[in-house]
């Protein structure tokens, strides 16, 4: 049976295709992609498709992909059913609370704003440290809130840290590390097994060597 | 603008959709009646208090509420479990069992918005109270003997027990919430957080690896390994248990449609023993899902042990045929009405006729479906 995959479009796209080229899968139709919407592999029975990575969530939990690429910042925010079976410690990158220098945050008292993309996130991050805080849903360049006031802190993914120094804000706590993992449909774990669980083990040997290396 | 707006989750079955789901719903029914579960007819507002009591951890966010006139609250049932073991408990509390009860009947349950869920669905069932895990055999022969009747040549039912994992919590001492949280890794499969959850907890190398391993432990040939990760006798003869009920479905035949799962732990406070789930191609979600739950009687204070599934008829609908049903077009001329309707009557005694009026002189009959 053959396997269909969603792969999150943009900064995990070329790194995932990386990953399977190196363990023997034929991608070329990915990356002379036109107009195109869907790929077949060349050398495997194996389709593809790219998707914004919401999107993925949403195709694996209808069961329309079998697998699933996606980064563990759409995981936490969004939920999903899927089985969640491999880090592909590619797309490393964490969330962070930041905040102006002068605000103290995690230590005032009285009404915190918190302005973020994922407000899941963001809300059961405070919760687990006794804070209610009001989050405010932002949708692009969350660091603007506190600058401009609206927020008093942000929780927001951090790759270097760059653009908070830039923006003067300093960073106050992780709060957990991301990267981009293999989702699998519950019913495809099931019912095409073999094919699901040697595609995962693939990527596990290129995550492997790539460990072995760094040692 | 006109209203013609369905509330979220909800959907309208015309024609052929509805024929398919009658057709469905018939078959089934024809199965659970061959097995001797006799029917439920249950209200569709219960208490929502009844289900805070059934279920420890309700998400009762999931539920449709609204008051009555005194200000209690109700709700739409999100299953027909909860009401079965209410009626039990109280129109049969003095009998003995066991009962054989089955059901087909609309629940629901809340969705997000625009996941493309729905939010009613039909679930048709069957509940068997008063015997103990003897009686798992005849539950999953019923299952599996309704999933066949789909006609869906690619099917799995998949089974588990939850006391495998409830029991090595038991033993290592842990403590609820710690068994909760492990619970959901587990069961999620998600390898990276339990790997990370699991180093938090202080086990020794050997626990460690039985929770680790746990997710995996699928597929058809994984009693051998569940075995050998048992760190005590007690799993052993869990693992024992299901070895034999595998061997009497192997007995009976079934032995291409099932496969094992000791990593599913879903709802740890409700099951109590084996769990299963039927899954079919074509459908992303569990299309079958039961198992053993001995002690959601006596929560309304009838203490008997009891086993059930259901399956969610809508989720079907896509990957399921229907036949189209005979019918005859009797067409005819306005003018010789009274003489077409009382061949029509005629003619239904033994078929289905539809009555089409038309521009001609005869009346004519034609074969046809719908």
């Amino acid at each position: 049976m053959s396997l269909s995959i969603a792969l999150t479009k943009g900064r995990l796209e070329k790194k995932t295709i990386e990953m399977l080229d190196q363990v023997g899968y034929g991608t070329q139709n990915l990356k002379t992609k036109g107009r195109t919407l869907v790929f077949e592999d060349t050398l495997k029975p194996v389709q593809y498709f790219l998707a914004k990575s919401n999107d993925v969530l949403t195709y694996v939990d209808h069961g329309v992909a079998d697998i699933g690429i996606v980064g563990k910042d759409t995981l936490m925010e969004r939920g999903s059913t899927a089985y969640e079976l491999l880090d592909l410690e590619i797309g490393k990158c964490r969330f962070c609370v930041a905040s102006l220098p002068e605000k103290k945050l995690l230590k005032k008292t009285g009404h915190i704003k918190i302005g973020t993309k994922y407000p899941r996130v963001a809300r059961e991050y405070f919760l687990k440290q006794g804070i209610d805080v009001e989050v405010i849903k932002i949708e692009g360049s969350v660091e603007l809130a506190p600058i401009l006031g609206l927020a008093d802190g942000i929780v927001d993914i951090v790759e270097t840290g760059t653009t908070l120094k830039e923006n003067g804000l300093v960073l106050l706590d992780t709060v957990c590390d991301i990267s981009a993992r293999v989702i699998v449909n519950k019913a495809s774990y099931k019912l095409k097994r073999e094919e699901v669980l040697q595609f995962v083990q693939d990527l596990e040997s290129v995550v492997k060597l790539r460990a072995d290396k760094n040692r | 603008m006109s209203q013609i707006r369905l509330p979220l989750g909800m959907r309208d079955l015309v024609f052929e959709e509805a024929r398919k789901k009658r057709q469905l719903q018939e078959r089934i029914e024809t199965i659970f009646h061959s097995y001797g579960y006799q029917e439920v007819i249950a209200p569709t507002i219960e208490f929502l208090e009844t289900y805070q009591k059934a279920f420890s951890s309700l998400k009762d966010q999931q539920m449709y509420k609204f008051f009555d006139a005194a200000g209690n609250t109700l709700a739409l049932r999100m299953d027909m479990t909860v009401p079965i073991a209410r009626i039990c408990a109280s129109k049969y509390k003095d009998e003995e069992g066991p009962f054989r009860f089955c059901y087909c009947a609309n629940v629901f349950k809340v969705r997000e918005s625009f996941a493309g869920k729905r939010s009613e669905v039909t679930d048709c069932g069957v509940e068997l109270i008063g015997l103990d895990e003897q009686s798992d055999l005849e539950v999953i022969s019923c299952a599996l003997d309704t999933m066949k009747s789909f006609g869906i040549a690619d099917y799995t039912l998949e089974i588990g027990n939850s006391s495998f994992f409830k029991k090595a919590c038991i033993l290592l001492n842990l403590s609820n919430d710690v068994a909760e949280k492990l619970a959901q890794l587990v069961d999620q499969k998600s390898m990276v957080d339990l790997k990370e959850y699991l180093v938090s907890l202080d086990l020794s190398q050997k626990q460690e690896e039985f929770f680790l391993k746990l997710p995996l432990l699928n597929g058809k040939n994984v009693l051998k390994d569940a075995l050998t990760i048992s760190f005590d006798d007690s799993l052993k003869a869990i693992v024992q248990k299901l070895q034999d009920l595998k061997e009497n479905l192997k007995a009976l035949g079934y032995e291409d449609n099932i496969t094992f799962d000791l990593g599913k732990v879903p709802h740890l406070d409700y099951y109590t023993g084996i769990l299963f789930e039927g899954y079919v191609h074509g459908v992303g979600t569990s299309v079958l899902s039961g198992g053993r739950y001995d002690h959601l009687l006596s929560i309304f204070g009838k203490d008997l042990p009891a086993v059930g599934f259901s399956i969610k008829l809508d989720y079907l609908l896509d990957v399921i045929d229907q036949k189209p049903e005979k019918i005859l077009y009797l067409y005819y001329p306005v003018e010789r009405q009274i003489e077409a309707f009382e061949k029509a009557r005629e003619l239904r005694k033994e078929q289905r006729v539809k009555l089409i009026p038309y521009n001609g002189e005869n009346i004519m009959i034609q074969e046809g479906t719908q």
